[in-house]
């Protein structure tokens, strides 16, 4: 690119001697102007070129690094998430094994009550007595009749 | 100078290469040497090894009434450092209060030194909760399985315990312990510094597999009423202990069991050792007279007599040179083999025997179970005594044909007089209906042992035993709406020199309802009644109790009017 420059800087020159011979002054002033011109937008291309670069590569960088951070942060909240998770399974799991063991004790709860040494002993102490005779009817004699 | 230097660089150099050798040396010895051990102390700082402790099987009988369940209590402890010095004095007080306990030994533990202690295991809810609602500085609870007979004693000696190890002793908790007990688990996991589980970090879980469920034969109602005669008669007869067994005779499962002394299996840490003993099973009596009905059982199987056939009753018995009396001596003229049952005379027991003969009454007496255990799966159960018959001298034939010179249990006996009642055929008592697992439910099969006697003759019998009731001396067991056939019996009391003690009787009665389709076998054992020979009538008494509620209980339809 810079070795281009040169030699086009080089054949310029030579242009503008014959341009004098010429006697076009204004072609030569055109020249010169052009050849201005030339020389002060390549650097400006150049330098537009290199920050263009810097922007990209600086752009990509802070994409890269957000991303990262970006990455490290999901990584963070799901490892935290699970974490809690965790927790939450644990206190969920203590509450169930504390609601059965309630649900066992309310079973043995009822089996007291419903103990018939239980409900005898509350008998005598309502004072009931027991039956003197029990009647019962014969299923055989009520099918025979019918 | 430069020398010098050189020097000192040398020397600074050496030094410098000892140090980072040394470092090395100490690097390779940590990281490489000790690498094992130091792991395996970081991994113990946050890895947990825990037992999972498997669920004792739950029992019940047969209506799928709860009998016996273990549920975790919550245990009491304090940790002594987190207790200000000025308020342990408040923490005693409070907890004496609510535990009932003496608070001056509660706050001597507290200052016993200790950093962790238990204050009380094992609350009921009720006191853990109020204990809860306070919030007492450095006491906590940690549960502990505790297993819990929400009837009490009711089948106390059916069901046995559990120990403090864990370990089922006596009855189901003893001859069923592996299968209840299961197969604990292991969780291996990481713990934070407030010793949660971490959900992530290493997790290896090894479930624990639970105990299986046990449904017992045993019917809760019948139970209690078998209980409770058991308890009347005791109470009425001032008598130390006995038993009452009642079996189904169709396939010999056990309905009820009772046994006293008592015992509570939720605090047997406080119990008599006698009262541990389950005397339906674990103890052997001598049977007395109830044994007559199975000599006549093997003669008339035999076909040497028939409930006709009559000899003349003396009041005695000459056997083998010795002379064996009736009860109080009493002579009867002109006997029938049923009237032998019906006045439980001895004399016409030996003259049965003396038909039978030694061979075939000893083949019989094994043919009927005794002299061997049931097999009942039930712990510490015990064979009963029947010598062997090249033991026996001539007399043996008399005196063993009126329950005499042998020992059997309530069980045995209630099994033989079952064979009698379903129609000749001995069946394995058993408790077990069925068990539970993870692969389903497994019921218990019924076993028949034997055929003892033959249909006929357990129909003769069956009928001989209800005249014994209706005509003959066990009068007092009739039943108002029900037929009942059954025998009394009064042992002696072998004393430790193998004599009898004087004036001392087992009393007892097997027998069954209805008669000729009978549902229930009862045998009922009173020992040492005050009433001593009259002890039969409480016995009887208390079969009549019993056998009524369980009748009316299980629906059977009366066979005689009232």
């Amino acid at each position: 690119m810079i070795a281009a420059t040169l030699h086009f800087g080089s054949r310029s020159r030579r242009e503008s001697a014959r341009g004098a011979v010429r006697g076009v002054r204004r072609d030569q002033a055109r020249g010169a102007t052009a050849l201005h011109r030339s020389s002060q937008s390549r650097p400006r291309a150049r330098a537009l070129a290199r920050t263009s670069w810097e922007l990209r590569s600086f752009a990509f960088a802070g994409a890269f690094i957000l991303a990262s951070f970006l990455l490290a942060l999901l990584y963070l909240s799901q490892i935290t998430g699970l974490s809690a998770g965790g927790y939450e399974m644990q206190r969920l799991q203590a509450e169930r094994d504390e609601l059965r063991r309630q649900a066992a004790l309310a079973d043995v709860q009822l089996a007291r009550l419903d103990s018939p040494a239980r409900i005898e002993a509350q008998v005598k102490r309502l004072g009931l007595v027991r039956v003197a005779r029990v009647f019962v009817l014969s299923a055989d004699a009520l099918q025979a009749k019918k | 100078m430069e020398r010098v230097s050189a020097a000192r660089l040398r020397v600074l150099f050496l030094i410098l290469a000892l140090l980072s050798t040394s470092v090395a040396g100490k690097t390779v010895y940590w990281q490489a040497l000790k690498r094992p051990e130091l792991l395996a102390q970081a991994i113990d700082q946050v890895r947990t090894d825990q037992v999972l402790a498997a669920q004792r099987g739950v029992i019940r009988d047969r209506t799928g009434a709860i009998l016996a369940t273990t549920v975790p209590l919550r245990s009491l402890y304090a940790i002594p450092a987190q207790i200000p010095e000025n308020e342990r004095a408040r923490v005693s007080v409070a907890l004496g209060t609510l535990l009932g306990r003496d608070p001056l030994a509660i706050r001597a533990r507290l200052d016993g030194g200790a950093e962790w202690l238990f204050i009380h295991r094992r609350l009921p809810e009720e006191t853990a909760r109020a204990i809860e609602d306070m919030h007492l500085p450095g006491i906590g609870f940690q549960a502990e399985p505790k297993r819990l007979y929400p009837n009490d004693t009711t089948a106390a000696h059916v069901l046995g315990f559990v120990n403090d190890d864990g370990d089922g002793q006596y009855g189901v908790e003893g001859a069923y312990d592996t299968l209840l007990r299961g197969t604990p688990g292991r969780l291996m996991v990481e713990r934070d510094p407030a010793n949660r589980a971490l959900a992530i970090g290493v997790r290896e879980a090894q479930p624990a597999i639970r105990g299986s469920d046990l449904t017992l034969t045993l019917d809760l109602g019948i139970q209690a009423a078998a209980e409770r005669e058991l308890r009347l008669a005791l109470e009425k007869e001032k008598a130390p202990g006995g038993s009452i067994v009642v079996l189904d005779p169709r396939d010999g499962a056990i309905l009820a069991m009772a046994s006293a002394p008592t015992f509570d299996p939720a605090g047997v840490g406080v119990a008599d050792l006698e009262s541990l003993r389950d005397r339906a099973v674990s103890w052997s009596y001598e049977p007395g007279s109830t044994m007559k009905a199975l000599t006549i059982a093997a003669a008339i199987d035999q076909r040497v007599v028939a409930p006709t056939t009559s000899y003349n009753d003396v009041g005695y018995a000459i056997i083998g040179g010795r002379r064996l009396n009736n009860a109080l001596g009493r002579a009867y003229g002109p006997t029938t083999v049923t009237q032998v049952l019906e006045r439980s005379l001895n004399a016409g027991a030996v003259f049965v025997a003396s038909k039978l003969g030694a061979q075939k009454l000893y083949d019989y007496i094994g043919a009927f179970g005794l002299g061997r255990p049931t097999g009942v799966d039930l712990a510490g159960e015990v064979a009963g005594q029947v010598r062997p018959l090249a033991e026996w001298y001539p007399v043996d034939v008399g005196t063993a044909a009126f329950g005499q010179g042998l020992t059997v249990t309530p069980l045995q006996l209630a099994a033989a007089y079952a064979a009698i009642a379903n129609g000749g055929t001995l069946y394995r008592p058993y408790i077990v209906a069925s068990r539970r697992d993870a692969e389903g439910e497994h019921r218990t099969a019924p076993v028949a042992v034997r055929r003892v006697i033959g249909p006929e003759t357990a129909a003769t019998l069956r009928t001989m035993l209800t005249s014994t009731i209706d005509n003959g001396i066990a009068a007092n067991a009739r039943l108002s709406s029900f037929s009942a056939a059954g025998k009394t019996g009064t042992a002696q009391i072998p004393d430790a020199a193998g004599s009898y003690e004087s004036d001392e009787y087992i009393s007892s009665f097997a027998g069954f309802a209805p008669a000729q389709d009978p549902r229930f076998v009862t045998v009922i054992v009173i020992e040492r009644p005050q009433s001593r020979l009259l002890g039969t009538l409480s016995a009887m008494a208390a079969f009549r109790g019993l056998a009524l509620d369980a009748l009316r209980y299980e629906r059977v339809q009366p066979d005689r009017r009232p």
